[in-house]
């Protein structure tokens, strides 16, 4: 009885805290975009941009780890290696640069998709077949391992192939306004990154909710024997969802590269982000990690380019991995997630 | 009893050994359902009856032994192959997918089916047994009352349209006037000609409810016979039937 008076007190003392926080930030963003309104929008709309990107990251890491309980530290780097491959094909395969037609943009933009998303794929299927799979049965801890050493394997790949200098692509989708309306403007490189994540979101929702192998996904998440038991082959079920994770990441380094430098190491940064927000949102979970990825998008934006009292880039680690660290302590099951026995 | 059954065996077990870890779970089973037949397996707690249907279901593999479904060996078969091979099986403790709806547990049960247009007269079937089910038929299977969610377990194995149906403690859980519904689903389900092996806590009404019944005691086969015989059976009648 009396610990649960005292647990009740401590939960609302960490309740008002989180609600001065939470007020304390939203004052400051009401302050800023009164202060300069347009200014405003326009890093908000940045930090969509950048967090829908995020976003199709972070559904890599919750579908796998949804499926296997397994948080898969090679993600990030698959992404950086598909960005520096999608370079390959962008410069040297298919010669896109600002020059292109449209036509030839849109072409060229669609087949580097098709073969990035088809071979990173495979890809991260083999990881799994090669890595993950003889240890299904270990304790967790083993496959987690694993996962670090595949990580830094994925790495030194792209450091063999590509070097430790940054690859780029020319600007073929130039950065000139989609619009401008009163000083908010949008620019056509960041509308070809939605262009590319908006729908593959929608694909996947459709794909889990409506398909029958995505529904087998989402049953062998909850229970892999009584999957089993329905007909369903576990295995080749857990490589799809590897094979969907890797086509994401692909297309995720994708549309990163039209507007960012990548080199090998990219993904390191990229993927802890991106975990953070699956975490966030809560992991195993579909629209969190979109959730996550777009606030984590918004305040990496926020805080890099407001100007009254923002603390600036040099802060952003600081305060995206100081937020990782008080979901874990505060609400381990992240804002969409469910309470588990594990609090995962 | 049986009279009039035809006595080809769909399912035979021959001297099955499985094993958890070092654990030795079972020890030698045999026995053998046969075709239109309710066979009962009942027995004390740990006695290895639900291991019996994951080996037969080839969730845990014998180690030694074999298993044979309609003349196939399937010892060591994988889960999946075995299921489309027509095995279906309720398990222990429900195993619903708890995040997905009542339908779509249904349409799992399915999943390995290749017949996609009796699909919906088998869940209209479903319904009919359990109209419960129906009004509950969008609700997430994890937030349902047990026995909903048994109902909906058995259901689930009916999806499977089975040529041999295993239950396993399909009367768990629920209350007296659902446990006879359940016994009397199951005759049914039985009497369209599907065979069924039952696992039962509740060994009086298995054995009613059944044609031949086996007694497990620590992973071996203790007893078999006709259930009428095993229900007057001195040693049965006092260790499962609470009789003196
Ligand atoms: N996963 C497991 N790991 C180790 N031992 C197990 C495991 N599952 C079952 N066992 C052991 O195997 C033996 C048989 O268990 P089983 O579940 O088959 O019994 P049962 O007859 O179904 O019992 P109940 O009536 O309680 O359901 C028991 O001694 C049990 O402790
Ligand atoms: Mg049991």
């Amino acid at each position: 009885m009396a610990s649960a008076l005292e647990r009740l007190r401590r939960s609302s003392a960490v309740d008002l805290t989180g609600l001065g926080l939470v007020a304390l930030v939203l004052f400051w963003l009401a302050v800023n975009f009164v202060k300069a309104p347009a200014e405003f929008i326009n890093v908000g709309l940045i930090g969509l941009t950048n967090g829908a990107i995020y976003g199709i990251v972070a559904l890599g890491y919750t579908i796998v780890y949804g499926i296997l309980q397994l948080i898969n530290f090679a993600h990030g780097d698959v992404f950086a290696l598909s960005g520096l491959v999608a370079s390959t094909v962008i410069v040297s395969v298919l010669g896109l640069d600002a020059d292109a037609s449209v036509p030839v943009i849109v072409g060229g933009m669609l087949l580097t998709l098709v073969v990035i998303m088809t071979m990173f794929s495979f890809v991260n299927a083999t990881i799994e077949r090669v890595a993950y799979k003889p240890l299904r049965h270990a304790p967790r801890l083993a496959p987690l391992i694993t996962a670090i050493g595949v990580s830094f394997i994925v790495q030194n790949v792209g450091l063999a192939i590509y070097g430790v200098n940054f690859r780029s692509v020319p600007a073929f989708i130039p950065p000139t306004n989609v619009f401008e309306i009163g000083g908010v403007s949008y620019t056509w490189d960041k509308l070809a990154a939605l262009m590319v994540v908006v729908p593959l979101l929608g694909l996947l929702t459709w794909f889990v909710r409506q398909t029958r192998q995505g529904k087998a996904m989402r049953a062998v998440s909850q229970d892999r024997e009584a999957s089993a038991m329905m007909g369903i082959d576990v295995n080749r079920t857990i490589s799809i969802t590897f094979a969907i994770a890797g086509s994401l990441a692909g297309a995720a380094g994708i549309v990163f590269l039209l507007q960012f430098n990548m080199r090998y190491d990219t993904g390191f940064e990229l993927g802890l982000i991106a975990f953070t927000a699956a975490v966030l949102g809560g992991i195993g979970n579909l629209p969190g990690a979109v959730l996550g990825a777009i606030l984590i998008g918004l305040i990496q934006a926020f805080n890099e380019g407001l100007t009254w009292f923002a603390p600036g880039s040099d802060w952003t680690r600081t305060i995206v991995f100081g937020i990782l660290i008080l979901i874990l302590v505060f609400r381990p099951e992240g804002l969409l997630g469910e309470r588990t026995p594990e609090g995962a | 009893m049986n009279a009039g059954l035809p006595t080809e065996n769909i399912l035979e077990l021959d001297d099955v050994h499985v094993f958890y870890g070092a654990i030795h779970a079972l020890k030698g089973v045999s026995l053998t359902v046969r075709e239109g037949e309710i066979v009962t397996l009942i027995g004390a707690n740990g006695a290895g009856k639900s291991t019996t249907l994951r080996a037969i279901n080839g969730l845990n593999h014998a180690r030694r032994g074999s298993i044979r479904f309609q003349g196939n060996d399937i010892t060591t078969a994988t889960p999946h192959t075995i299921v489309k091979g027509g095995i279906a099986q309720s398990p222990e403790g429900r195993r619903l997918f708890p995040r997905m709806t009542v339908i779509e547990n249904l349409e799992m049960g399915a999943f390995q089916r290749t017949d996609r247009e009796n699909f919906q007269a088998d869940m209209d079937r479903v319904f009919e047994l359990f109209p419960r089910l129906y009004e509950r038929r969008t609700q997430n299977a994890g937030t349902m009352s047990g026995g909903e969610q048994q109902m909906c377990a058995i259901g689930r194995a009916l999806m499977a349209r089975p040529k041999l149906l295993l239950l396993d403690e399909p009367s768990m859980g629920l209350a007296p006037i659902f446990v006879e519904k359940i016994f009397e689903i199951v005759r049914e389900i039985n009497a369209q000609g599907t065979p069924v092996l039952l696992v039962e806590q509740n060994a009086l009404m298995a054995l009613d409810a059944a044609h031949r019944g086996y007694v497990m005691e620590t992973g071996r086969i203790a007893l078999e016979g006709e259930a009428a015989e095993l229900k007057t059976n001195e040693a049965v009648q006092k260790a499962y039937l609470g009789l003196e």
